[in-house]
């Protein structure tokens, strides 16, 4: 019996993914002989071509990371659904765009002034702007164009299933593959691999939590050594835990660092920045506009922190643009 | 949804009221065209029997599982089609409803785009109606129990009525004794019998009806749950004499310390153990503990054994379906200094001078101020009230102006050479017989002086001098008196707040609880199964008090003739598959509803029924989209904004 | 292009203070513009930011939140946390490159009924002045 085909490819990604992936550890090894590998280009030297003379739906499951940014990423995407059985959006920039989803925040032209023009540690006296062709001797080279926004592959093809995290944890991985590979696949569209509740599900100080969660200032981080046996919200610190679903064990906040959110929404949130938004703003601890604008005025940066993985996702998806008359 | 939803779209003209203003012939075409629409028909007056009857035809002939109405606002006739479409088998909160009138048809003058704004709501209508559920009606037993809070006038009337009519009254006073302010006025206007004892004739009929159990020297500490269902906590503070107290008085006489006598309004003394009034129920001694040395001499003197200095507080739980807050007023207290007030034995108060002419008084009803009777008295009017001074209430209280006048009267009836001023900003005789007493008080040769800047109070020695600009006479006035009287007002009890942070209901800007509605509803709280009776909402002479007392006794026995209060389930819910027992929704909730459970090794919210109000307010906090609104879910909301962007139809 | 646009303005009304207005504004036949979808709420404290950010990424040109003055709400403090979500979701929508005179927090009690009515004349000249917002809704490649 042929060993079923995985491609695994990766778009605008900071690779960590990549790394999630081999943090499988000694399990990698069970799973090159579960699975045939026809597509991963960080380890093998498949090529495009190779991915375009397999049948269509040939491969049984292929596992996308980063998001849809470039015309090359689009490209690829698509050429995969057509070749896949199941495409599976890995960690939270597939899933709903990651951190690069920020830059949905500002124009195109933002964008490169800021790579080419603007950056501290930048040497480029000429101005030089990367450029969609150039002849060199008599060939044309290409770069992929930049598409307006960065999207999450769902925008782009149909997805299957969803692994969640920045990156996804090695446990919540293999849980993924496993499901996968299983008999009984679980219903389109959900997420795998994870848990269907918030973090404070999992977190052991939850239950530390006082009777009323409510909180009369912002904390960052580096302002304050948290008491270890305290729920991290409650001691003022902003952590996202509530609006985050669970399954990484609460890695960050077993280390006292609060929740940021990478493991994305609940099923049932339409609008993951907002609804974390609305519980934090809920437990500030005062009735006058003054002081409640006081506490939020602790937080230098609201889109960042509330979308910080969910920007490309949300409703609005970045910045609304005008209508130019 | 489990069944395929078939919408029925029923478009109401309202006579011309819609459909002069809106194409009603557009809109139900265009409903036609929406997804989920079985059928959609017009007419004229959708809620009388043939509107309600086509309804409920038709219903059953295209089968329909949802129904949305486009017609007047839900507030006025929702309930109306509620019952129209569970008469047709359908449950009552199938329904939407799609406000084409007050908020379009009366409101925008362009026929056309009225028109387009109709089928807008209609759409939204339509979205929502589709996604809607059946709820159950939740049924709660009232315990056939009233809790009155106060045993002054309104209290005891309430109590005593709702015990005739058969229910058991707990009714709990703070002082240690029944009676109110109405027991230390003297001869009350009219009807010519003193306080006391027109007070204590209720109070009689009260205490001897078995279904009341009166709680003295206690107070409401803690209340718990709602209509129907209220658990109350009663703590009675040790009153450290018992029963078996004859009221021999030898403790009176051989008690070392000595107080002012609050029930005096300070004009004479009581001893740390001491009988309120003669009148007082019940008729035992008590200890005011905070005056008492623990000397003990009472104890070694008291033959019956009654008093136990060291007599503990108890604490009962009480079940109770419904709340009656009588707590009364309080006089206004001048500032010391205003009209010369506690500068001044020449200078007292209405209600010190009630005292005084009451013949069980500090001076046996003699008008005796400082061992003479005055030659000459000034009133001075409306102490306290109609923004006469910086502290006074911008209010008139009512009751003064009769008050002051009966005992103009009655002084000049007695002491008829006593000149009497009557110092007044206005006079307002309102109530039955009260024009009479200012006509006779006229004949009797008051002075009346009306001013409109306060005047001024002036102490000497041997009088007291009263300089007021008279606007009638417009010229300076200076008015010596032997005694100054001043007629205050009522303000809102002190204790208010300590009986709002545990009955939580609302007051009013001036203080004074607030009722459900100041004409329609004007003896009930906003929360439902509590009531509001006598001068705790606002100023109110002893009429108006009690026929307050006898409203909310009538409100709460029609509220226990029901036997079983419905619920409206438009209430919050936890879905445990969902709820991370993150807690944030707990201190969302101003009632108390929500608590983390165990279930198995984790923790999730649960929602006590009885006590969510349906607001909302967690669901939209709940991080996790777990805890829902029946009736108002996530989805349903939202179905209604994003059927803003849907195309229109025809 | 302001005589054609109608801005279309979402509007969040809590039951028993803005809503009764509304109707007030109604029964007293003021004339506002045409311009509102009206959402009922029992308590502003269910409006959801999710559903403002929908609103306008569904065609809401403007949303407005109403509900009864802090101290008069029907529930209590239902409308002391929309208070406090819409002074972050505020900032939020700022950020996100919307006006803010397109999302207003307004109390307004059922006895208001002139307030709501110059509110709405207000914001629906307001947002005419602004011109349409166009999200850039999920683009599809």
């Amino acid at each position: 019996m042929e060993k079923p085909k995985i491609a695994m490819y990766w778009c605008s990604s900071c690779g960590g993914c990549e790394e999630a992936t081999l943090d499988i550890a000694e399990k990698i090894l069970d799973l090159a002989n579960l699975v045939d590998i026809v597509l991963w280009p960080v380890a093998f030297d498949f090529k495009e071509e190779d991915v375009e003379k397999l049948p269509d739906e040939s491969i049984t499951a292929s596992l996308i990371n980063g998001g849809v940014r470039l015309t090359e990423n689009e490209h690829m995407v698509k050429l995969l659904r057509k070749k896949s059985k199941i495409i599976v959006a890995y960690g939270a920039c597939s899933a709903w765009g990651g951190v690069p989803g920020l830059l949905n925040l500002y124009g195109e032209e933002e964008l490169f002034s800021c790579v080419y023009d603007e950056v501290p540690t930048l040497e480029n006296p000429e101005k030089v702007r990367p450029q969609r062709s150039t002849k060199v001797d008599d060939v044309e080279l290409k770069l992929p164009d930049v598409l307006p926004r960065l999207l999450p592959i769902d925008r782009v093809v149909a997805v299957d299933y969803y692994v969640p995290g920045c990156p996804p944890t090695a446990e919540v991985t293999w849980r993924a593959v496993e499901a996968l590979l299983s008999d009984n696949l679980p219903p389109r569209g959900s997420v795998i691999g994870a848990s269907g509740k918030a973090l404070c599900d999992e977190c052991p100080l939850n239950e530390t939590k006082p009777d009323k969660v409510l909180i009369q200032d912002l904390k960052r981080p580096h302002e304050v050594i948290p008491d270890p046996e305290k729920c991290l919200l409650a001691q003022g610190l902003l952590c996202l835990g509530p609006a985050t679903r669970g399954g990484c064990q609460a890695l960050c906040v077993k280390a006292r660092m609060p929740c940021t959110g990478c493991f994305g929404p609940l099923d049932r949130v339409t609008d993951y920045g907002a609804k974390a938004a609305s519980f934090l703003a809920s437990i500030i601890d005062f009735q006058d506009e003054e002081s409640i604008e006081k506490v939020i005025d602790r937080l230098p940066d609201p889109v960042g922190t509330f979308y910080r993985y969910t920007l490309a996702s949300s409703s609005l998806g970045g910045r609304a643009r005008r209508n130019k008359p | 949804m489990i069944e395929e939803p078939r919408v029925g779209v029923f478009v109401c003209h309202c006579g011309l009221n819609i459909a002069g203003a809106i194409d009603v012939k557009k809109v139900v075409e265009y409903a036609k065209t929406l997804p989920y629409v079985a059928d959609a028909k017009e007419y004229v007056f959708m809620c009388s029997a043939p509107g309600q009857g086509l309804i409920k035809e038709d219903i059953k002939k295209c089968d329909l599982n949802r129904v949305v109405v486009a017609a007047c606002s839900p507030g006025m006739h929702e309930a109306t089609f509620r019952a129209s479409i569970a008469e047709a088998g359908l449950n009552p909160y199938l329904l939407e409803m799609a406000n084409i009138r007050e908020q379009c048809s009366w409101v925008y003058l362009d026929k056309q785009k009225a028109t387009e704004t109709a089928k807008d709501l209609i759409r939204m209508a339509v979205a929502k109606a589709r996604l809607l559920e059946a709820l159950e009606e939740l049924r709660v037993s009232v315990e056939p129990t009233s809790l009155v809070l106060g045993g002054g006038v309104a209290g005891l009337r309430a109590s005593l009525d709702l015990a005739e009519r058969g229910y058991r009254v707990h009714l709990v006073e703070k002082l240690p004794t029944l009676g109110g302010r109405a027991a230390r006025l003297g001869k009350l206007a009219h009807v010519d019998i003193r306080g006391a004892d027109v007070v204590g004739s209720l109070i009689s009929a009260v205490t001897s009806n078995l279904n009341v159990t009166v709680h003295v020297n206690s107070e409401l500490v803690d209340l718990e749950g709602s209509v129907g269902t209220f658990r109350a906590k009663i703590r009675t503070a040790p009153r450290f004499v018992n029963e078996k107290c004859t009221l021999c008085g030898e403790c009176f006489h051989i008690c070392p310390i000595e107080v002012p006598n609050e029930y005096e309004f300070g004009l004479s003394k009581r001893k740390a153990i001491y009988l309120p009034f003669k009148e007082a129920y019940p008729r035992i001694s008590v200890i005011d503990p905070e005056a008492c040395t623990r000397c003990g001499e009472c104890v070694k003197v008291c033959e019956p054994g009654a008093i136990i200095l060291d007599q503990k507080g108890e604490e009962v739980d009480v079940a109770a379906g419904a709340i009656t807050l009588a707590t009364g007023f309080q006089p206004y207290e001048p500032p010391e200094g205003e009209y010369g007030y506690r500068r001044s034995e020449k200078v007292l108060t209405l209600f010190q001078l009630e005292r005084l002419l009451d013949e069980d008084g500090p001076t046996g009803g003699e008008l005796k101020l400082a061992g003479s009777t005055p030659r000459s008295l000034a009133f001075i009017m409306c102490v306290g009230s109609l923004n006469t001074t910086e502290s006074a209430h911008p209010y008139c209280s009512r009751m003064c102006c009769a008050s002051s006048l009966k005992n103009m009267l009655r002084i000049k009836e007695r002491y008829p050479e006593t000149e009497i001023y009557a110092i007044y900003k206005d006079i307002r005789t309102y109530g039955r017989g009260d024009e009479e007493l200012y006509e006779r008080t006229t004949e009797r040769l008051v002075k009346f002086i009306r001013f409109e800047a306060p005047p001024k109070v002036k102490l000497h020695s041997d009088r007291v001098d009263i300089e007021v600009y008279d606007t009638t006479l417009q010229e300076d006035l200076l008015i010596p008196a032997d005694a100054v009287v001043l007629a205050v007002g009522m303000s809102p009890s002190a204790d208010l707040d300590k009986v709002r942070a545990v009955v939580k209901t609302g007051c009013g800007p001036e203080g004074f609880l607030r009722e459900a509605h100041l004409k329609l509803r004007p003896v009930e709280a906003p929360a439902d199964g509590i009531f509001l009776a006598g001068s705790v909402t606002s100023p109110k002479n002893i009429v108006e008090s009690v026929m307050a007392g006898g409203a909310t006794a009538a409100k709460t026995a029609a509220l226990f003739a029901k036997k079983e209060v419905k619920i409206e389930p438009i209430i919050a819910e936890v879905n445990e598959e969902i709820c991370s027992g993150c807690a944030i929704c707990i201190a969302m909730c101003p009632y108390g509803a929500i608590s983390r459970k165990e279930k198995g090794q984790k923790k999730v919210a649960q929602v006590d029924k009885a006590l969510c109000k349906a607001c909302g307010t967690c669901v939209a906090a709940c991080p996790s989209g777990a805890m829902q609104q029946a009736g108002f879910k996530d989805i349903q909301v939202m179905a209604q904004v994003v059927a803003l962007s849907e195309k229109r139809g025809g | 292009m302001s005589d054609q646009f109608e801005p279309k303005i979402v509007l969040f009304a809590c039951n028993w203070c803005t809503y009764a207005a509304i109707d007030l504004a109604g029964t007293s036949r003021m004339k506002y513009p045409p311009n509102f979808r009206v959402i009922k709420v029992m308590c502003s404290g269910r409006v959801d930011p999710q559903f403002i950010l929908e609103a306008f990424r569904n065609g809401a040109d403007g949303v407005l939140v109403a509900g009864c003055h802090p101290g008069d709400c029907h529930y209590i403090e239902g409308n002391v946390k929309t208070l406090r979500r819409m002074a972050l979701l505020r900032r939020i929508v700022e950020s996100l490159g919307i006006e803010k005179e397109r999302l207003r927090l307004e109390w307004i009690s059922a006895a208001e009924a002139a307030k709501f009515v110059k509110v709405a004349h207000e914001m629906v000249e307001q947002i005419k002045a602004l011109g349409p917002l166009k999200p850039s809704v999920q683009v599809r490649v």
